[in-house]
């Protein structure tokens, strides 16, 4: 059973995972959340899916698509930017999870007002279903594991 | 009338939602459109054929990831499921690895369990009390 004080340490782990800006390391968090670092790692990722490398990955390629988006900024730039050391591996992680490469995915909003960037990097519920409204007949149920046509 | 046919819950991440959603709550793939960036338009419904659809809808927005991130670790949950044997389904997601806040807990007239949903949220199950 996760008790509420371990809850609320495992929250302050996975936020502190999300802010690249904080200079944290798995053994700190699992000192902080006073566990050992393969419990940590275990209950970790028993609540949240991943493990706490994978969120910190994660939140570095989030924060990527939102400063390739909306910023002037080279790929190399924000390569550096959110922490990878590596333009390669940077490169290679986000065509893999995106399915574009960081330029591509750049070019993509060059052509869109700051306020269209925004909503593309960051739908919301409204935006999404509009989005998928007008290139589906929404009302149909998708049959699971239908091939479906790609946005672009 | 109005009637309540959707209901959005924020998720840190639509792939691992579906997953989770799917493979270990059991509730059922309904409307899965990519809509470019990377983002779905991705809903689930009951196993049962009820068509109440719920959109996993990306928390990347930061206001929705600080109302959720709040909420998560002040306990509320605020989705909640029914469920026909509480007891079976915590043991069921219990064998799936799920962390659990609250075991089953007889409050009134329902019984109430509370999960975590490995996407950021707090999900309450709840039985009513056969009459």
């Amino acid at each position: 059973m996760l008790t509420q004080e371990l809850l609320v340490r495992m929250c302050r782990a996975r936020a502190a995972l999300l802010d690249l800006d904080a200079d944290v390391t798995v053994a700190s968090l699992a000192q902080a959340s006073r566990l050992s670092r393969s419990q940590f790692i275990a209950r970790y990722r028993a609540a949240f899916g991943d493990t706490p490398h994978q969120t910190r990955i994660r939140a570095r390629l989030e924060r990527a698509k939102w400063l390739l988006a909306t910023t002037r900024l080279t790929v190399t730039d924000i390569c550096m930017a959110v922490g990878c050391s590596s333009l390669g591996s940077f490169s290679s992680l986000f065509r893999l999870r995106s399915g574009e490469s960081p330029a591509q995915f750049k070019a993509r909003f060059s052509e869109l007002d700051q306020s269209q960037r925004a909503a593309s990097v960051a739908p919301d519920c409204l935006s999404l279903m509009a989005a998928a409204w007008t290139q589906s007949d929404f009302s149909r149920s998708a049959e699971p594991d239908e091939p479906l046509e790609s946005a672009s | 009338m109005l009637r309540i046919k959707l209901y959005s819950i924020f998720v840190d991440d639509q792939a691992k939602a579906l997953r989770f959603y799917t493979d270990v709550l059991g509730f059922m793939k309904s409307q899965d459109i990519p809509v470019g960036g990377g983002f779905r338009w991705l809903t689930v419904r009951a196993a049962d054929g009820g068509d109440t659809e719920l959109s996993l809808e990306p928390n990347v927005n930061p206001a929705a990831r600080a109302y959720q991130q709040a909420l998560l670790a002040q306990g509320i949950p605020v989705t909640a499921f029914e469920v026909d044997d509480l007891q079976a389904e915590f043991e069921r997601l219990r064998r799936a690895d799920v962390e659990f806040t609250k075991p089953p807990t007889q409050m009134g007239p329902v019984s109430i369990a509370i999960f975590v949903d490995t996407c950021g949220n707090l999900i309450q199950l709840y039985q009513r009390q056969r009459s």
